[in-house]
């Protein structure tokens, strides 16, 4: 596998402004909701990076950013050599063409008026091919891909016709049809049954395989993180805390977040005494958020030196970074 | 003792395309103080069977046959205002979105007591204590009482909604999928205090979800339902260790878990059955792997497969040879190109 980054994304920060009524509009002072709030990473050539975290952690606005549905507030995205900066202009086409995204609900992400074929074939349209029959060949092709067969059954079909892992498939070939360098998958399994998550899981390991996508896979779960990924980050308020091989953090989290995060996923194995570490399961408030370390407040090892935390991010073990000022001995204390 | 006793319950819906079979000949038990949890892929059944204890059918929906027995009563016979009487009262609910029910212009608290209120004799003053009691069970702070829903994050509201559940102290908890909106670290709070009160009121617990590991860690009995009927049921702890049915088999391999260790996921091919549809054989007969005639014609019936274990399938003699197959990729790459090939001809 290479490993020269495709992606750099440098002090990346996304803030969005709190009008909460009158008495906003008149304050001096601005609130803002710091959505992300100055992440670096690097998503290196051919890898799936499993982007981790609780509702509000920013991992859907990480991936939104990405494929540019959403500008930054501050930081440097460098795709490919390319330089992007926040708020300048994107040649947004071209970008489009190399980017793309899967979705989560396959029920509400295809029109419904349009039938499998269109489906397919609008992003080759956009994007200048004219030949019909390259047109026909492609989508053909990308519906082999997605393991959509035999093909010609499903061109003439509408999106009502299928069942929700059709569905999703269908999407993955219209990502895929223009032979992108990066897609973002945000929970692409999380409404699917699970007799046939492992398909479509399977199927995106396969197309990493080949045509040597890049992919960032957005997820709260991380059993399906640990099956697919590569590599983990998981993030909390905004913040990354804890990055590295997915083997190494799940086996051996570094982070207090992350070991709190694993201990609460339940096993299918009644013979497994699973130990929840029980912490106070309110997350702060976005807008007030606690002085230096994010998750000091609910955190069982936290100390008064926690309070001036910058979120550095350490080498804890090989390639395994950490944002907690403690090691893993200094934990165990 | 038997605390609820569905036998050869019927359940169909009305459509404009006509009718749908939801639920067809479920039969199980539920003791008293025993949970059950229910799994399987949408459009199961599980839902509705569980909405049906409840008489909360959609208005197109309808029991068409068998009983729903109750404390040795016959639900299905109640009369509306009957049902309402024990509704809440011995029977209680709670749902995967029903943080989204709460009233947002009364207090919590005040939805909490009118609950009470409208099924006992209470005064509002021992409502108020009642609704303080289990607002402590459930780990909330009695203040929180006065707050409004908008207040509240999702699982604090869904604690609430549990709450409000537990106020009457039902013999019968049903709760359908009540984690599944919220966090990992929320959900398993909020599971293991569901769980130790189900066990301190002695209630039993009819458990709907999709996540199996869910019903490993806090269900006694596990039922596998496909295409409206039961394909399995056993003690949580034998289901684990040895699924009989092919369908069950399939789950375990399409199931990722957070300490495996590299095993490949092998999903089901194909889509569950259309319930319009007439159906004869066994329900699983187009996903699974080792189906004969007789699965495309007869339906296999409930039968024992060892102590607590009941499975619907024709073969269940084989099921070692089954269970050594259905780890293998290849047996259900053999059903999807057997079903490739069936629509190929189809078209």
């Amino acid at each position: 596998m290479d490993t020269m980054p495709l992606i750099q994304i440098e002090n990346l920060k996304k803030y969005y402004l709190v009008n909460n009524g009158i008495k906003d509009i008149f304050s001096k002072e601005k609130k803002y909701v710091k959505a992300i709030d100055d992440i670096s990473l690097i998503i290196k050539k051919g890898e799936i990076l499993g982007l981790a975290g609780e509702s509000g952690s920013g991992k859907t606005t990480t991936g939104e950013i990405l494929v540019r549905l959403q500008e930054p507030s501050d930081g440097n995205i460098i795709f490919d050599g390319h330089v992007f900066k926040a708020n300048s202009k994107i040649e947004e086409k071209k970008f489009r063409k190399e980017v793309q995204m899967i979705f989560q609900d396959p029920y509400e992400t295809l029109n419904p008026r349009f039938n499998i074929f269109d489906t397919i074939a609008e992003p080759l349209k956009i994007h200048g091919v004219k030949n019909r029959q390259d047109i026909y060949d492609r989508v053909i092709k990308a519906l082999e891909i997605a393991e959509l067969k035999p093909a010609e059954h499903y061109i003439t079909r509408y999106p009502h016709e299928l069942s929700g892992g059709q569905r999703q498939r269908v999407a993955i070939a219209r990502g895929i049809v223009l032979e992108p360098k990066f897609l973002v998958a945000d929970e692409p399994v999380s409404m699917l049954d699970v007799s046939i998550r492992a398909d479509i899981l399977n199927l995106l390991k396969n197309l990493r395989k080949k045509m040597g996508l890049t992919m960032l896979y957005v997820s709260h779960d991380l059993s399906t993180i640990k099956y697919l990924c590569d590599r983990i980050a998981i993030m909390y308020l905004g913040k990354i805390v804890e990055i590295g091989n997915v083997k190494d953090v799940i086996d051996n989290p570094q982070h207090p977040y992350t070991k709190v995060l694993l201990s609460s996923v339940p096993v299918a194995d009644p013979d497994y005494k699973r130990q929840s570490i029980i912490i106070e399961d309110e997350v702060p408030d976005q807008i007030h958020l606690p002085e230096g370390c994010r998750f000091g407040p609910r955190c069982p090892y936290s100390t008064e030196d926690c309070k001036n935390f910058d979120h550095t991010l350490f080498e804890r073990r090989t390639d395994q970074w950490s944002a907690c000022i403690y090691n893993e001995e200094e934990l165990r204390k | 003792m038997l605390l609820l006793e569905v036998k050869n319950l019927d359940i169909d819906y009305k459509t404009q395309e006509g009718t749908l079979k939801a639920i067809s000949d479920v039969s199980f038990t539920l003791r008293q103080g025993e949970s059950v949890g229910f799994v399987g892929e949408s459009g199961c059944g599980k839902t509705t069977l569980a909405k049906s204890i409840m008489k909360l059918l959609p208005k197109n929906g309808s029991i068409s046959k068998g009983e729903i027995i109750f404390k040795g009563e016959d639900l299905v016979k109640k009369s509306k205002e009957e049902i309402r009487r024990i509704r809440h009262l011995k029977i209680a609910m709670v749902s995967q979105s029903a943080m989204n029910s709460l009233n947002p212009v009364y207090t919590v608290g005040d939805q909490i007591i009118e609950g009470i209120l409208a099924h006992t004799n209470m005064s509002k003053k021992e409502a108020a204590k009642r609704a303080e009691e289990v607002f402590s069970i459930i780990g909330l702070e009695g203040k929180r009482l006065k707050s409004y829903p908008h207040q509240m994050s999702g699982g604090m509201k869904q604690r609430a909604i549990i709450a409000m559940a537990l106020s009457l102290n039902p013999d019968l908890i049903i709760a359908d999928e009540p984690t599944t909106a919220l966090d990992v670290v929320v959900q398993d709070r909020i599971l293991r205090e569901i769980l130790s009160i189900q066990k301190q009121m002695n209630s039993s617990m009819i458990f709907i979800t999709h996540d199996i590991s869910v019903v490993s860690e806090i269900c006694d009995t596990i039922i596998v339902m496909y295409g409206g009927k039961i394909m399995e049921k056993a003690s949580t702890k034998i289901f684990f260790k040895k699924p009989l049915h092919p369908y069950s088999l399939g789950l375990k391999n399409a199931f990722p878990s957070i300490l495996d260790i590299g095993e490949e996921l092998i999903s089901i091919p194909g889509t569950p059955p259309n319930l319009m549809k007439n159906l004869s054989g066994c329900r699983f007969v187009e996903r699974c792997p080792f189906r004969t005639t007789l699965c495309q014609s007869e339906m296999p019936v409930l039968r024992e497969a060892g102590e607590d274990h009941l499975v619907a399938c024709h073969y269940i003699d084989k099921h070692e040879a089954f269970t050594e197959a259905a780890e293998l990729r290849e047996t259900w790459e053999a059903v999807r190109s057997r079903i490739i090939q069936e629509k190929e001809e189809g078209a």
